[in-house]
């Protein structure tokens, strides 16, 4: 991470890592099955999902779903439910799933058109005593397909060493005051 | 008898005068040299618009180059003719011409130096005239030219889904409708453009603005209306007739408010500031006044509430020394920004302008066009996945706000005018008994009422009879 911040919060700014923006900006392009993992319909929805393909039963596997097949069938029978514990483990395996379904899907999005441009709002300074606050603006830039491939790549594997990565080389483009951006509270595009 | 003796002057002098007049323009024919004579002589363009009793930009036009023949202008002449005397022209430049180039036969400079200063070359010409160019096309558009090119725009696209549709008109209205959403962001980026204000798009929001899940509500009280008089009730036989009308495009009305620009930023306590907006948490003051909807709404739980800036203002304004309403409201907690009421008005003005002229020329296809446009804009202003070009719950808060804030203005004016408020429902609903035709027009226009019909196309009329000892 770029680091003149040093110690944030040490003036009472407030902010995240510039990575975590990133990674949840990609998390909330991803859509999915909007019932709530405990109810019969939303339960039926993921069921559906995961027994379509040798992934889905991969994605069970990894989640930790250890029953028989005569369970699986019960429960896509509607005969039984899973228990609480099982509703979460499938919802959890659903996710993983549609993530890793989706990601080649976000990004074609995020890098046609030569990249997408992002908005940054800087970390907020309201309580920091004005002596010490930074000059700060909103900025804009575009992040261009080669960032975009490795964030994603990134986001999907939970790797946040290779997603602060990209965005130290993303900030590159701000210019000289690119530091101040390690941190900011949030970002923002249109993809 | 001094008509005639002027003619008579004017036939005699007239003449010589015009020709003195021509004569010193062509003497002055290069602009370069009026524009010399100005400054030699240290005067400002406004001094010599005022000597000579014309605009800045005239001289301005003149120092550019044409000078057509008006009155002014043989003054402007007289004037430089004078400043020539003061300031003659410097020996033609042709100094550092000759120094550079001594090489050629030593006839061939004299003659290009006697000529210099008269023709310019064609590659300066060319220069100029690409100068010229260049900033015709750097200076900045007006409102009214940016207005004039979204009409068309919006005009356009209505053509095209036409022609598409080979001509039918529902077909053509339901793409239109499907595009609405980029094309409503396309029109708002461009009137943006050049705007003083930058806004952002995708601010860090405060928990409040947050969403719990995607189908709950975030805390924001919208103060949306659904009011019905306590006082009376529907009965075939009631001795008082009700109408229910209709606001005609709330929505759009509403996309004049305060916005806020940049990230909302908390601030705790305190008076109300004027160039800001945002939401504020209230103790709302207690509604007294059977006749009139409470300006917070439908709301049945007391205590604390996040409000948005339009029915804050309004609460103040009520408060005030005007209305004296209610008591003033206890502002605990803010989150706000700079605040602008332009923000949204050069979008609402094209909108407004192309759904009158729609309505004016009875294109449906249009008027649907331009009714998506503006109400899908302001529902998919927050987070929504339908539009990603911006994510302002704040202002989805406000501008709805609004809309609940100008129908509770109607109701007001209504009462005032000695009209019976029957009724004020969600954004543009409002039933009253008595002659309202006397207050509004009746018609589709943005400041007029539309007497609400049902589903068979009959205007809603019913009566209704006082409750018990109510009123």
């Amino acid at each position: 991470m770029a680091g003149r911040w040093m110690n944030l919060g040490h003036y009472n700014a407030h902010g995240i890592p510039g990575a975590d923006a990133l990674g949840a900006g990609i998390e909330r392009m991803v859509t999915g099955i909007t019932s709530p993992a405990d109810t019969e319909r939303g339960i039926a929805a993921r069921l559906r999902y995961l027994t379509a393909s040798a992934a889905g039963y991969a994605a069970i596997e990894r989640a930790g779903i250890n029953v028989t097949p005569r369970t699986l069938f019960a429960w896509l029978a509607e005969e039984r439910l899973p228990n609480k514990a099982n509703q979460q483990r499938l919802d959890a395996a659903y996710w993983d799933l549609r993530r890793h379904n989706v990601a080649a899907d976000l990004k074609r999005r995020l890098t046609t058109r030569g990249g997408t441009r992002i908005e940054i709002d800087p970390v907020d300074q309201t309580r920091v005593d004005p002596r010490h606050r930074r000059d700060l603006q909103t900025r804009r830039l575009t992040v261009r397909p080669r960032h975009w491939d490795v964030a994603v790549d990134a986001w999907l594997t939970d790797d946040a060493e290779t997603l602060d990565a990209v965005w130290d080389e993303v900030i590159h483009d701000l210019g000289s005051e690119y530091d101040s951006f390690a941190y900011v509270s949030s970002i923002g595009w249109n993809a | 008898m001094y008509p005639v003796a002027m003619s008579g002057e004017l036939g005699a002098d007239g003449v010589a005068a015009l020709l003195a007049e021509a004569k010193l323009a062509a003497a002055f024919d290069d602009p370069a040299e009026r524009v010399r004579l100005r400054k030699a002589a240290g005067l400002s363009l406004e001094q010599v618009a005022k000597a000579v009793g014309v605009g800045r930009q005239t001289v301005a036009n003149w120092e550019a180059g044409g000078m057509p023949s008006s009155p002014s202008r043989g003054k402007y002449l007289r004037l430089l003719e004078g400043l020539a005397q003061i300031h003659p022209a410097p020996a033609p430049a042709q100094e550092p011409h000759t120094a550079v180039q001594p090489q050629p036969a030593p006839g061939a400079p004299q003659v290009q130096a006697a000529q210099a200063p008269a023709a310019e070359s064609p590659v300066a010409r060319e220069a100029r005239a690409g100068h010229a160019r260049h900033q015709n096309r750097r200076r900045t558009t007006s409102t009214e030219q940016v207005h004039a090119e979204l009409r068309e725009k919006i005009a356009a696209a209505v053509d095209q889904e036409l022609t598409r549709a080979g001509g039918d008109a529902d077909a053509a209205a339901g793409a239109l409708v499907k595009q609405a959403i980029p094309d409503v962001m396309a029109l708002f980026a461009r009137t943006r453009a050049q705007a003083r204000y930058e806004h952002t798009a995708y601010p860090a929001l405060p928990d409040i603005l947050r969403k719990p899940s995607k189908s709950d509500p975030d805390l924001i009280w919208e103060a949306r209306p659904s009011w019905r008089h306590p006082g009376f009730r529907r009965h075939p036989d009631g001795e008082v007739g009700v109408t229910a009308l209709d606001v005609n495009a709330a929505y759009l009305s509403a996309l004049k408010t305060w916005l806020p620009i940049g990230k909302l930023t908390h601030t705790v306590g305190g008076e109300h500031d004027r160039k800001r907006a945002g939401v504020h948490l209230i103790t709302p003051p207690v509604w007294e006044h059977a006749d009139l909807p409470s300006p917070l709404g439908d709301r049945e739980e007391a205590g604390p509430v996040w409000v948005t800036e339009p029915t804050l203002r309004l609460l103040l304004r009520l408060a005030g020394p005007k209305h004296r309403l209610v008591e003033a409201p206890v502002i605990h907690e803010s989150w706000t920004s700079n605040a602008t009421e332009t923000f949204l008005d050069s979008l609402r003005q094209v909108l407004a302008a192309a759904r009158a002229d729609a309505l004016a020329a009875g294109d449906e296809v249009t008027n649907t066009y331009v009714k998506a446009m503006y109400s899908k804009f302001v529902s998919t202003l927050g987070e929504s996945s339908h539009n990603r070009d911006i994510a302002r719950p704040d202002w989805m808060h406000l501008i709805r706000s609004q809309a609940f804030a100008n129908l509770w203005g109607r109701a007001h004016k209504a009462h005032q005018a000695g009209l019976g408020v029957m009724c004020a429902l969600g954004t543009d609903e409002l039933h009253l008994a008595g002659d309202w035709r006397q207050t509004w027009a009746e018609g589709r226009g943005l400041a007029e009422m539309k007497v609400k019909t049902d589903r068979d196309g009959q205007p809603v009329t019913y009566t209704v009879t006082a409750v018990g000892g109510g009123r």
